[in-house]
């Protein structure tokens, strides 16, 4: 029977379950990727309010 | 020994270690299938080591290749035949590949899934939203492999509730398995039924030089620049990269343990599911191009069972039944690999054990997430009177319109060197990520506003 030593040299360290439970630091982000990720933000809210719309459209639309 | 092991590729430097202690369960199990590999790699058996390494770009390609999408090459054949059509879906297959290889680096190189990372990488509400968007959009794509299971039964006279229960059934059943290389193993040899849709395209007696010619002139194109046009070049697209095949595929490289040293077999398996899926793609073009000759209007068409009953007089009854039970094994592989994939975006944001080789018991979480999107979306199907044309439209405008979102942040990862460390892209991979980028959130963003305003460009 294989030990948990033998085993565990056959996954990378970082790999092991207890490695990946630790969680990685927040990335530090420049002044254009923050202009990024807002713009992002801003996309999503009017990409959702699209949904909904044609969402509730498509309800209120009789289909043939 | 692995070449991580042995110096080739230095850890990232973002990366911990393990701490020194017991193997967690999934640990032992993934071990278990690592040590194959390595013996194989080590004993110079090739094939075997192929065979081993094979498998999420293979599901995840054939999983795309779901209910609605081959709806959406069914339509595509009838309304336009071989033609432009056929070069376009190699060329969206293509995408596919360059986007899903990135995953398998990033999977490799953090053994993080997509959620966990921009959760850790980019904040809660990034990680959130990802989640959130991802299980919501799941859900309702789920509901349309269940109406294309029924579509596809409904074909041979079973009623609606057999079998959307049935699949319903085999689907959780599944996850009984317990051992993410059994789930993929069973998953694989299921998903590659998907090329029945090519007997039935051979049923359709294609002409081989005009296949050809397509290819090789993206030509006969009828009918030019019209929103149908364009709505279908969108649908086509939209059925080849959406944000479930980012997160799905980056989880099961994560969950089957592939390490840097794999990485040339994690692309070979995502070129092979990608070359695979896509003769299944342009097969489905193939046998619905009679209609599209004999003048069948499918535009009215509520489904693929009707696609498989219009076909019946054209390509025989032995033709149309590949189809429609190509139809109901598209929506069931992809019902499979779905809900995994929201079971795994909920562990990793929640930061909750998420692996196919736990018990239920250990990944309670996990597996409960899975099971209810299938039941949920299951029974949801089964409603008397549920809208379901109207969920499908939704469906449609959330994966291209939330595609922009999903594929920049894979980008932003994807050149993240603190924890790519090498493997972060290089300049080719981003020029060629970023041209694939702009233009799905363009054309997405242009297919979610003509969905949702049919009449705004004069449709």
């Amino acid at each position: 029977m294989k030990t948990d030593s033998h085993l565990a040299s056959a996954l990378e360290p970082s790999q092991l379950t207890a490695a990946t439970s630790l969680a990685l630091p927040r990335r530090e982000l420049g002044r254009g990727l923050v202009a990024l990720l807002v713009a992002l933000r801003v996309y999503i809210v009017l990409a959702v309010l699209v949904v909904i719309y044609a969402f509730v459209h498509a309800l209120l639309t009789p289909s043939s | 020994m692995s070449q991580s092991a042995i110096g080739l590729y230095p850890r990232s430097p973002h990366i911990p270690a393990a701490p020194t202690g017991a193997l967690a369960p999934e640990d032992v199990l993934r071990a278990e299938d690592r040590t194959k590999v390595q013996e194989s790699r080590s004993s110079g058996r090739w094939l075997r080591l192929l065979w081993l390494l094979i498998g999420p770009g293979v599901l995840v390609m054939l999983g795309e290749n779901d209910g609605p999408s081959m709806v959406s090459y069914a339509t595509t054949g009838a309304t336009y035949g071989v033609g432009f059509f056929v070069p376009f879906i190699l060329l969206t297959f293509a995408m596919a590949f360059a986007v899903q290889e990135m995953t398998v680096r990033l999977g490799a190189a953090t053994h993080r899934g997509h959620a966990e990372l921009i959760f850790q990488r980019f904040g809660p509400f990034w990680g959130y939203f990802a989640m959130g968007d991802l299980v919501f959009g799941n859900l309702l794509t789920l509901m349309t492999e269940f109406v294309a299971i029924q579509a596809g039964g409904l074909y041979f006279g079973i009623p609606s509730w057999v079998s959307v229960g049935i699949g319903a059934a085999l689907v959780v059943a599944s996850l009984a398995l317990r051992r993410y290389a059994t789930w993929e193993r069973v998953t694989m040899g299921l998903a590659i039924f998907n090329l029945l849709f090519v007997p039935a395209a051979l049923y359709a007696h294609p002409d081989g030089g005009a296949l050809l010619r397509a290819i090789a002139t993206w030509s006969p194109l009828s009918g030019g620049l019209t929103v149908a046009f364009l709505t279908l070049i969108m649908a086509n697209i939209g059925a080849t990269v959406t944000p479930w095949m980012i997160f799905f595929q980056q989880s099961a490289v994560v969950d089957k343990g592939l390490t840097k040293a794999d990485l040339r077999q994690g692309r070979i398996d995502t070129g092979v599911g990608a070359i695979l899926a896509a003769i299944a793609g342009v097969a489905t073009v193939v046998a619905a191009a009679p209609l599209f000759a004999n003048g069948v209007d499918a535009s009215k068409f509520s489904g693929g069972g009707d696609f498989a009953t219009a076909l019946q007089p054209l390509i025989g009854s032995t033709g149309a039944t590949l189809f429609a039970l190509a139809l109901i094994e598209a929506g069931f592989v992809a019902a499979m690999t779905i809900s995994t994939s929201s079971a795994y975006a909920f562990g990793e944001a929640l930061h909750a054990r998420h692996s196919l080789n736990l018990d239920f018991s250990q990944g309670t979480l996990f597996y409960t997430v899975a099971t209810v999107s299938i039941i949920l979306a299951a029974g949801l199907v089964l409603i008397p009177g549920v809208p379901l044309v109207a969920l499908t439209l939704a469906v449609n405008v959330i994966a291209t319109l939330l595609m922009a979102p999903a594929l920049l942040l894979l980008l932003l990862l994807a050149n993240d060197r603190e924890i790519m460390g090498e493997l972060a892209n290089g300049r080719v991979a981003n020029l060629v990520g970023g041209a694939i980028v702009v233009g799905i959130t363009l054309i997405g963003a242009l297919y979610g506003i003509v969905t949702a305003f049919p009449g705004l460009f004069g449709g």
